[in-house]
């Protein structure tokens, strides 16, 4: 089987820098970019991976080719890059980023002038445009500058955030808190964040974006261990662990457990349900936790496919109040922007601690308690056919969703999910329902029929 | 609207106009093969003023880092102040952004090997290799280079004239140098600074979108701006220099240019006495003069083919003590003092050095020579019909001594020609030269059978 090193397709480029992801093949991409917003302001930043400062001038090149001017904000989170891109009216913005995905990877992340990813007539445009390589290009007299502004959109991203919550209160609170930065673009954004912003008393690991990540990239129960550690000697109310690119947020409870993703999601809904009005959108994966949530609350929960720009999409289309994906700790509040932001996350989990006076982890036993298993296999292509052809057959009273794989809907909100990877060659399956007991039953249905 | 498309790949390196022919995937492209070329170590850089630079800098940059080179980026500078650098941060390698004398909407990459010398013959061939064969050697996330500004590097350029020239005694001379927007006038402007010389610069500023005339080395664009003021200011001097001033024009004290021709001879002229050098390496189209300069000193001339890589070949089979100089009729002059690159403004040191030695006006030093006359012209390509051309002017002219190393030259005593193929342009170049008087009758035949041999297909 070909080892996907490099994909090129509707969700972007992402690939093994080096012999795959090549300087040529970023500035090219950016090419396609820059002719498809045309020229104008274009802003442009990264996490920390090594290769970022390359293929930020590989981008630069191909952006300044087209005619863009080009908008340096250096080493930023991806939330914090796409409030920027949407409150500066530039014509997009690309964040050089492979989220979670290994160090040796990274990947092109591109936002419209909202500061929205690609939706997918966008993302089908860009590519024609790409595969074609029929590009604007500038003359001397139409090439545009590189101007540096590292100080405003954080600054701009803060603002917002801190306006859902109340500041006061959480700063006279003084939470312990601790972090785990992963060495990512959040770094110091986080410390400040944390320390002077909400007056935390904040122990922190992993905040030197000069290093390198110290542990898989991806936070998860897993790969938490020291932040776990850091929460239980330093005697923390609560942990928070980011992604390279600070749009993913993970919890660990005041005794050292790491909060499923789906949990933390459902806080956040409740929090923002019980003050704002509107619906939901949450992807097909995440838990029934938010369909009982909603119903408590007497609003609509939309189902979108797995992938931001899905949610983001229905979340505009429904005027959705809140949203996420609640598999991969994504919390998108649009009061803030349309987008996976773990500052959002942190602010709106302090809030509700603060308020209620209760420890996260009694918080999060107060939330409806769903068990949830999930797994992954090598993708074949061909291979998710015959197996969602087998699931439906063998659960003939489930009800179906077809648009992300397959999605059965059982009784008590239980369900089951087949369906092929966004970014990686894999065949991701996951299983809910209300005993454990069941959980098991159905993953192991479902194991036997990959 | 203009139309024109151009790109040019070749051993001189890579030039053309940029967005119609010149676009970004060549510059990464170019850079990652050089980079693949060069041994490991850092690589320093540097522009001129083109805005295009801008997107061309980005692109250089992630080539080389893409391929394990640290970058040092010394920002917009004149090409000699990278050459300097590069020998001083024992670099790898160098790449000036720049396309010199061409138009404004041009841009092009000129690379340099360690100690900042231009690539030899075989070094830009297995360059070219590379670029075609796209194999480039891309290293993996953790070998991937960094990049660092620097700043400073035109003073640091500026004392290593300062080690040569004697700057004070310079001052007594004003000159009005025509900067033609480009970087000679960051530099002449911290000269000035540090070393109180009396120069008035006009065409100062720099900004990348139009010069205020051609940035061409010759008597016409002399005569555009620089040459009328030299008089009214009472200057001794003016000299111009093209974008990246790695080239000079003169005007003398009376107003009038002084030919590129006469640049290389009288710098041979302030040098031959100067050093254990006797040799003067220069190409097969320029002026006899310089014959006549080197024998007044005892030295001698070695010819070689047009080109850089050519000079660069022929440096490398003699010992640095044994030249005193090397450059071309174009007004390009390189000093073994400075480890061989070619300099403007080190050559306009030289012309004030020589004046301030010889108790001369540059008027006086001119008339000193014995009088050349040169005649240049130029006809469009026809690759097909050039070997006939060539032919039938050895058979018509084959009374003098021939050399066919480079097109065909010809010389009889005080009487040259020189017809060959343009290496940077779709043209054969025609020259001609004689002591005394113009050889109008010798150049008009010449060009008939460029022009002619153009016309038969």
């Amino acid at each position: 089987m070909r080892e996907h090193r490099l994909k090129v397709g509707v969700s972007g480029i992402r690939g093994v820098v080096g012999e795959y992801l090549t300087p040529s093949l970023a500035s090219s991409y950016a090419q396609a970019f820059g002719t498809f917003v045309g020229p104008g302001r274009v802003v442009l930043g990264r996490d920390t991976r090594s290769s970022g400062e390359m293929l930020q001038h590989a981008v630069a090149c191909g952006l300044l080719a087209t005619g863009c001017e080009v908008v340096d904000v250096g080493i930023q989170p991806t939330p914090t890059i796409q409030v920027y891109v949407g409150a500066t009216r530039a014509r997009g913005g690309i964040s050089l980023t492979a989220s979670h995905n290994p160090p040796e990877y990274n990947a092109l992340k591109l936002f419209n002038h909202q500061g929205l990813f690609f939706n997918h007539y966008e993302r089908r445009e860009l590519l024609d445009i790409f595969y074609e390589s029929e590009f604007r290009t500038a003359t001397n007299n139409e090439i545009r500058r590189v101007v540096h502004d590292v100080e405003t959109p954080p600054r701009m991203h803060i603002e917002r955030v801190v306006r859902h919550v109340d500041v006061e209160r959480i700063k006279t609170r003084r939470f312990r808190v601790a972090l785990d930065g992963v060495n990512g673009a959040g770094s110091e954004l986080s410390c400040h964040f944390l320390e002077h912003t909400l007056g935390c008393d904040l122990r922190a690991i992993s905040v030197d974006p000069t290093k390198p990540f110290p542990r898989e990239a991806e936070p998860r129960p897993d790969t938490l261990g020291e932040l776990q550690a850091l929460v239980r000697r330093d005697q923390a109310e609560i942990g928070f662990g980011q992604d390279p690119d600070g749009d993913r947020l993970a919890i660990v409870d005041e005794t050292g457990e790491v909060l499923d993703n789906d949990e933390v999601l459902a806080l956040v809904v409740d929090a923002v349900l019980g003050s704002l009005p509107g619906d939901v959108a949450v992807n097909l994966t995440t838990s029934s936790v938010i369909d009982d949530i909603a119903a408590a609350h007497g609003r609509k929960v939309y189902r979108t496919p797995v992938g931001e720009a899905n949610v983001v999409e229905m979340m505009q289309a429904v005027k959705a109040v809140i949203g996420g994906e609640g598999s991969n700790g994504g919390i998108i509040f649009p009061a803030v922007q349309y987008c996976r932001d773990s500052y959002t996350g942190m602010a709106f989990v302090l809030d509700l601690m603060e308020r209620t006076g209760l420890p996260i982890s009694q918080l999060a036993a107060r939330m409806p308690k769903y068990f949830r298993k999930s797994g992954k296999v090598t993708f074949e292509h061909g291979r998710l056919g015959p197996v969602m052809r087998d699931l439906e057959d063998a659960f003939p009273q489930a009800t179906v969703d077809r648009r992300d794989g397959l999605k059965l809907l059982l009784d008590r909100g239980a369900w089951i999910h087949v369906r092929a990877s966004n970014t990686e060659p894999l065949l991701r399956y996951a299983v809910e329902a209300k005993d454990s007991a069941q959980v098991e039953d159905l993953y192991r249905m479902v194991r036997e029929r990959i | 609207m203009k139309t024109e498309r151009a790109l040019r790949i070749s051993h001189v390196g890579l030039r053309g106009i940029v967005g119609r022919g010149l676009e970004a995937t060549h510059i990464l492209d170019f850079s990652a093969a050089f980079g693949t070329f060069l041994p490991p170590g850092p690589v320093v850089i540097g522009r001129d003023p083109r805005a295009s630079g801008i997107m061309i800098r980005e692109g250089v940059i992630a080539a080389l880092m893409a391929t394990g080179h640290d970058v040092i980026d010394l920002g917009m500078v004149s090409t000699p102040v990278i050459q300097h650098a590069i020998q001083r941060a024992n670099a790898a390698g160098g790449i000036s952004i720049g396309a010199s004398h061409n138009a404004v909407e041009w841009n092009a990459l000129k690379f340099f090997g360690a100690r900042g010398t231009y690539l030899s013959t075989a070094e830009a061939g297995e360059l070219l290799d590379i670029y075609h064969l796209r194999k480039f050697r891309l290293a993996d996330h953790t070998g991937l280079g960094h990049c660092r500004a620097e700043a400073g590097e035109v003073d640091r350029y500026l004392d290593d004239l300062a080690a040569v020239f004697d700057m004070a005694g310079l001052r007594r001379f004003r000159a009005v140098v025509d900067c033609c927007n480009g970087t000679s006038a960051l530099v002449l402007r911290r000269m000035i600074e540090r070393f109180g010389l009396d120069f008035i610069l006009i065409n100062e500023r720099v900004e990348g979108v139009s010069f205020a005339h051609e940035p061409a080395i010759n008597a016409a664009t002399l005569g555009l701006q620089l040459a009328p003021l030299v008089k009214p200011l009472r200057a001794d001097a003016g000299f111009l220099f093209d974008i990246d001033s790695d080239r000079v024009a003169v005007a003398s004290e009376t107003g009038d240019a002084v030919s590129e021709e006469a640049v290389l001879p009288m710098i041979a002229d302030y040098l031959l006495p100067r050093g254990a050098g006797k040799l003067v390496i220069t190409n097969l189209s320029t002026t006899a003069l310089v014959e006549e300069v080197a024998a007044l000193h005892g030295g001698s001339v070695v010819r070689v083919p047009v080109g850089r890589q050519a000079a660069m070949d022929a440096l490398a089979t003699y010992r640095t003590d044994q030249i005193a100089v090397a450059g071309e009729g174009t007004g390009a002059v390189m000093m073994p003092q400075f480890r061989f690159i070619y300099d403007g403004i080190a050559s306009m040191l030289a012309i004030l050095s020589l004046m301030r030695e010889r108790g001369q006006r540059l008027s006086e030093i001119i008339a000193s020579y014995p009088a050349y006359f040169v005649l240049k012209g130029e006809a469009p390509l026809n690759p097909q019909a050039v070997p006939v051309m060539m032919m039938e002017l050895q058979k018509q002219y084959g009374d003098g001594l021939v050399d066919v190393r480079d097109g065909l030259r010809v010389a009889w005593p005080d009487r040259w020609f020189h017809v060959r193929v343009s290496q940077t342009e779709p043209i054969v170049r025609v020259i001609c030269e004689q002591k005394g008087e113009p050889a109008w009758a010798l150049f008009e035949s010449l060009m008939d059978y460029a022009r002619n041999t153009t016309a038969t297909v």
